[in-house]
């Protein structure tokens, strides 16, 4: 059985990479300080395995044929596609996949009457390369890329992500092996990539879902932001959030928002977060002290 | 819904993008032959027009996928440094006047500092 040991979202903007240092500076320290914490917690939590969704930018699959959730099953990935590293100014990398826990999703997902495309060799574009490039540049981690349509109409609704995610969650655990997975989620926050509000951010929007995570509260969550909240806030981009709600539904309690930049220089509402996934500790009420050992405070006086 | 709902999803240029961002060759040819490559991927005359002149308002009114509308000026200008002084985003300016002139209000007051153009 594998265990869950970490879950974060972050998001992938293309200016990440491509254009850093065009952001002000305050928004260029707060995503590296933020971007360090992330990629350290992931190395703590020991994972053997990324497994992470992305909006696919329309890269894998044309447009009379986009399936919600397509999962990476080849051997090792090779990223970014030709024409996208010019733009994301990274050079080509080689990440090792985990085949048979992403075989295992497509199978265990059909047998549960969850339809996922796959494809063995896919092609990279910002949603895991940026994503990748801070958090795994050596390619230690082994990666399972998941990529979602959050762009093509019908686009589907945070409910039906939340949805496939609990289902995700229990496919993972019934994996029979042992590995530590590590959940990531990549894209949004408000964007509207393409659109007449290309250079737009929705700060008001993007910090009540960040204040949402904080809380906690997956259904309060749900309730408020829906599609049509999304697409109010930017249209064909901040969708990408039903990666971050897929793996909402991994977790439990509240997330760490490392933090978050309406940066117009890289075009997105950009944001980092972290879900504590340590075992909680029961709580049993203040400590007794055991018979014959003196309690702290008999120590100190 | 918003804009992304424009797209016709049945519109020949949809698939042609497709095709022309995974293939050395056919962006090659983009350059050198549009004529001929939209020709093969059967499209209007209308599509064409606004595809080669670059019309940015006019594309997303006849129903490209507005994720393709950005790339479609970088097959034309390239994709490097695609900051928002690029030829790419200027072009943008240029379509949208409204929405850029907003966008900038809202940088001056996130930046908190006077900006002349969006950076």
């Amino acid at each position: 059985m594998a265990e869950i040991v970490a879950a974060m979202a972050m998001t992938h903007s293309p200016g990440l990479t491509g254009w850093f240092a065009r952001a002000p500076e305050e928004h260029q320290q707060l995503a590296r300080r933020a971007m360090d914490e992330m990629r350290e917690r992931l190395h703590a939590a020991r994972p053997d395995v990324i497994l992470a969704f992305s909006n696919d930018h329309l890269l894998n699959w044309p447009i009379n044929n986009t399936p919600e959730y397509t999962v990476g099953i080849g051997e090792e990935h090779v990223g970014p596609a030709d024409w996208y590293d010019e733009w994301l100014a990274l050079d080509k990398y080689r990440i090792p996949g985990h085949p048979a826990l992403a075989r295992h999703l497509v199978n265990e997902g059909a047998r549960r009457r969850l339809a996922f495309a796959y494809l063995r060799r896919m092609e990279f574009d910002d949603g895991f390369s940026v994503p990748m490039h801070y958090l795994n540049a050596d390619g230690r981690i082994p990666l399972v890329p998941v990529g979602m349509n959050c762009t093509v109409p019908p686009i589907p609704t945070p409910e039906r992500a939340y949805h496939v995610g609990a289902m995700l969650r229990e496919i993972v655990r019934a994996y029979p092996g042992r590995e530590r997975v590590a959940v990531l989620a990549t894209g949004g926050l408000s964007h509207e990539p393409g659109g007449p509000r290309y250079f737009w951010v929705d700060e008001e929007f993007d910090r009540r879902f960040l204040d949402l995570l904080k809380g906690g509260d997956h259904q309060a969550l749900l309730r408020e932001c829906t599609l049509e909240r999304m697409e109010e806030a930017g249209s064909g981009g901040t969708a990408e959030l039903l990666a971050w709600i897929v793996v909402l539904a991994f977790t439990s309690g509240p997330a760490d928002v490392l933090a978050y930049m309406p940066a117009i220089a890289w075009r997105t509402g950009t944001g980092m977060v972290v879900w504590d996934m340590e075992p909680r500790p029961v709580d049993v009420g203040p400590p007794a002290g055991r018979p014959g050992q003196p309690t702290d405070t008999e120590v100190a006086q | 819904m918003g804009n992304v709902e424009r797209c016709d999803k049945t519109l020949p240029l949809n698939e042609m993008i497709f095709y022309v961002r995974r293939d050395r060759d056919l962006r090659e040819r983009w350059k050198t032959d549009l004529a001929g490559l939209a020709r093969e991927f059967g499209l209007s005359q209308s599509e064409y027009e606004a595809l080669r002149d670059q019309d940015i308002r006019r594309l997303n009114e006849m129903g490209v996928h507005q994720y393709y509308l950005p790339q479609i000026l970088r097959l034309f200008h390239g994709a490097a440094a695609n900051t928002n002084s690029h030829p790419a985003l200027e072009a943008y300016k240029r379509a949208f006047p409204d929405e850029t002139a907003r966008a900038l209000e809202l940088q001056t007051r996130v930046e908190g500092r006077q900006a002349r153009e969006l950076r």
